[in-house]
C-alpha cells in the first residue's frame, strides 16, 4: 500500500561560494588552523528549507500544499520524491512515484523524438516490453506523427511541451508530486492534456500538489498543508485550512 | 561505518542493476557527439589513427626501433590508455554534469561512474579495429595469452570503477578537482609506458615503474594482446588495488553519495 512518512524531517541546503568550492580552500583552511576557521564558515551558508516535519500521507490523500514562495513546498516535494534525502530525521516512501515538477528531464535535443521516448521509459525503469507499449501511446496521444522521427531540436516550443507532457503522463504512478498544474499548448490540446492529467490524478493513490492557485487546489484536493518557513503551520480540510490562508489567520 | 558500508553497498548494487539506463546513457553519449557527421562514430577510430600513425614513424627513429614492432606496440597501448585516462578525467564531470537529472529523479550514483565506463569501453570498441589492421600490415601474431585480455580488461574496469565512483562524488563537491585530476593525469601519462617500451627504462637501470599503478594496468591489457603473459606482480597488484580501492569507496559513498544532490 502507498504511504508516505516523514518524522521529524530537516533538509539544511548547504549554499557554497566559489571559495567554499575549492579543495585548495579547504586544505589551506584545515593546515592554517585557528585564525581562520571563521573565514572558513563564510564560503558556507546553510539554509534550513525544511524543519521539523512530521506527516503520514496514506492512500486516497489528496493534498495541497500552500504557502508563500520558499516556504519549502518545492523542498518537501523533493524530499518526498526521494530527490533530497533528509539531512535529519526519517522519510519512508512507498509506492511509485512520479515526481512531476519537471517535464523535460532527460531530454536529448539531438535525439527524436521516438528516441526521447524510449530513453525516458528507460530512465523511469521501464523493461524493453513496457517501454515498447509505451510509444504508441505516447505518439497518439501528442498527435506529432511523422516529427516524432525528427530530432526534437527542431521541434517548437509547443511540440516540446506536448512531447514532454505526453512522456510523463504515460505511467500511471502511485504517488504523483506535482509542482503547480501544468498547462500545455493550444486550446484542443490544452483540454485533452487536463483530461490526460485528470485521470492519473484520479487513479493515483496519493497526490500531493503544491500549487498557489486556490481554485486548482480545492479541485484536486481534500485536505490542505500550510507550510512557513520549512514548518507546516497548519493542516487539515482543504477548505478551512485555504479559509485561514487567504484571511491570513495564523492557527493558534 | 557499517552503516555507511551498507548504504554504500546499496548504491552499487543499485547502480550495476540499472544497466539498461547507463548502457542506453553511454550509447547516447557515443551517438551524440558524432550525430551530425557522415563517418559517425568512426571518427573516433580515424582519429585514433592518425595520432598512431603519426606518432609510430616519428618516435620509431627517434628511439631508433623498428617500425613493424614499434607501430604495432603503441596501437596496442594507445587503446588501453585511451580507456584509462578519459575515464579518469571525464569521471571528474560525471554527476555534476548531470545535476538537472539528479534533481529530478532518484537515480542511484554509481550508474553514472558505470556510464562512463561503459561510453570508454564502447569508444574503445572503434579503436580496437585498428590493432588487426595494424597487425596484419605488420605480420605481427596473436596467441592464446590473448586469453589473459579477460583478466586484465576485468580488472581494470573494476579499477575504472572504484576510481570514477570517488573522484565522482569528490568532484561534485569540490569544483577545483577536475582541473588538478587532467593535470596529474598528463604527468602520469609521461611518466606511464604509454609511448615508450618498459625495456627502454629498464636498461637504464629504472626500476620504479612496477611501482606505477597506472603502468601495471596498462600491461595487463597491453601484454595479452602482443603476446605475453602479463607479470604476476602486475597482475597481483591491479587485484589488490581493486580489493583496497573498493573497500575504501564503498563507505565513503555510503557516507557521501546520498549528499551530491545538495552540492549541485
Amino acid at each position: 500500500m502507498p504511504s508516505i512518512t516523514l518524522q521529524d524531517v530537516c533538509v539544511d541546503l548547504p549554499i557554497y561560494n566559489s571559495r567554499g568550492r575549492s579543495l585548495k580552500s579547504a586544505i589551506l583552511a584545515q593546515t592554517v588552523g585557528g585564525g581562520l576557521a571563521d573565514d572558513r564558515d563564510q564560503n558556507v551558508v546553510v539554509i534550513r528549507a525544511l524543519n521539523h516535519v512530521t506527516l503520514h500521507l496514506e492512500h486516497g490523500s489528496k493534498v495541497a500544499l500552500i504557502g508563500a514562495n520558499g516556504a519549502g513546498k518545492t523542498t518537501l516535494l523533493r524530499v518526498m520524491g526521494k530527490i533530497y534525502p533528509p539531512t535529519g530525521g526519517v522519510a519512508d516512501v512507498v509506492g511509485r512515484i512520479a515526481c512531476l515538477t519537471d517535464l523535460n528531464v532527460g531530454m536529448d535535443p539531438e535525439a527524436t523524438g521516438y528516441e526521447n521516448i524510449r530513453m525516458r521509459g528507460v530512465l523511469l525503469g521501464l523493461t524493453r516490453q513496457e517501454i515498447a507499449k509505451l510509444v504508441p501511446d505516447v505518439a497518439e496521444f501528442t498527435e506529432l506523427g511523422e516529427y516524432l522521427t525528427l530530432p526534437i531540436r527542431c521541434y517548437s516550443q509547443g511540440m516540446m511541451l506536448r512531447l514532454a507532457f505526453g512522456i510523463s503522463t504515460a505511467i500511471q504512478p502511485e504517488i504523483i508530486l506535482l509542482d503547480e498544474i501544468i498547462g500545455v499548448g493550444d486550446q484542443a490540446f490544452a483540454e485533452r492534456a487536463r483530461q490526460r492529467l485528470n485521470s492519473l490524478i484520479e487513479a493515483a493513490s496519493i497526490l500531493v500538489l503544491a500549487s498557489h492557485n486556490l481554485h486548482t487546489i480545492s479541485q484536486f484536493c481534500s485536505s490542505a498543508i500550510w507550510m512557513s518557513h520549512g514548518r507546516v503551520i497548519d493542516r487539515g480540510p482543504a477548505a478551512e485550512v485555504l479559509d485561514r490562508y487567504e484571511n491570513g489567520v495564523q492557527p493558534p | 561505518m557499517l552503516k555507511d558500508s551498507r548504504a554504500g553497498m546499496a548504491d552499487i548494487y543499485r547502480g550495476l542493476s540499472s544497466w539498461r539506463t547507463w548502457s542506453m546513457l553511454a550509447w547516447n553519449d557515443v551517438r551524440g557527439r558524432y550525430r551530425r557527421s557522415g563517418l559517425g562514430q568512426f571518427w573516433l577510430t580515424l582519429s585514433m589513427a592518425a595520432t598512431i600513425f603519426g606518432m609510430g614513424f616519428v618516435y620509431a627513429r627517434l628511439f631508433a626501433l623498428n617500425v613493424s614492432t614499434y607501430l604495432p606496440y603503441i596501437t596496442v597501448t594507445f587503446v588501453a590508455w585511451g580507456i584509462i585516462s578519459t575515464v579518469v578525467v571525464e569521471s571528474c564531470n560525471a554527476l555534476s554534469e548531470n545535476e538537472h537529472m539528479l534533481r529530478q529523479l532518484p537515480l542511484p550514483r554509481s550508474l553514472f561512474a558505470c556510464r562512463v565506463i561503459a561510453r570508454n569501453l564502447i569508444v574503445a570498441a572503434h579503436n580496437v579495429l585498428l590493432i588487426p589492421v595494424v597487425f596484419i600490415w605488420f605480420h605481427v601474431g596473436i596467441n592464446a595469452n590473448i586469453l589473459w585480455i579477460v583478466l586484465g580488461l576485468g580488472l581494470l574496469v573494476v579499477n575504472a570503477f572504484w576510481i570514477a565512483y570517488l573522484l565522482s562524488i569528490i568532484c561534485a563537491r569540490y569544483r577545483d578537482v577536475p582541473q588538478i585530476v587532467s593535470s596529474v593525469m598528463q604527468v602520469i601519462f609521461f611518466v606511464t609506458p604509454v609511448i615508450y617500451l618498459p625495456a627502454q627504462l629498464a636498461q637504464r637501470g629504472v626500476t620504479l615503474l612496477k611501482w606505477n599503478p597506472f603502468a601495471n594496468l596498462l600491461e595487463i591489457v597491453r601484454d595479452p594482446i602482443l603476446g605475453a603473459v602479463p607479470s604476476s606482480w602486475a597482475l597481483l597488484s591491479c587485484a589488490t588495488m581493486a580489493i583496497v580501492g573498493l573497500a575504501m569507496v564503498v563507505p565513503f559513498a555510503g557516507h557521501y553519495a546520498p549528499r551530491v544532490v545538495y552540492w549541485l
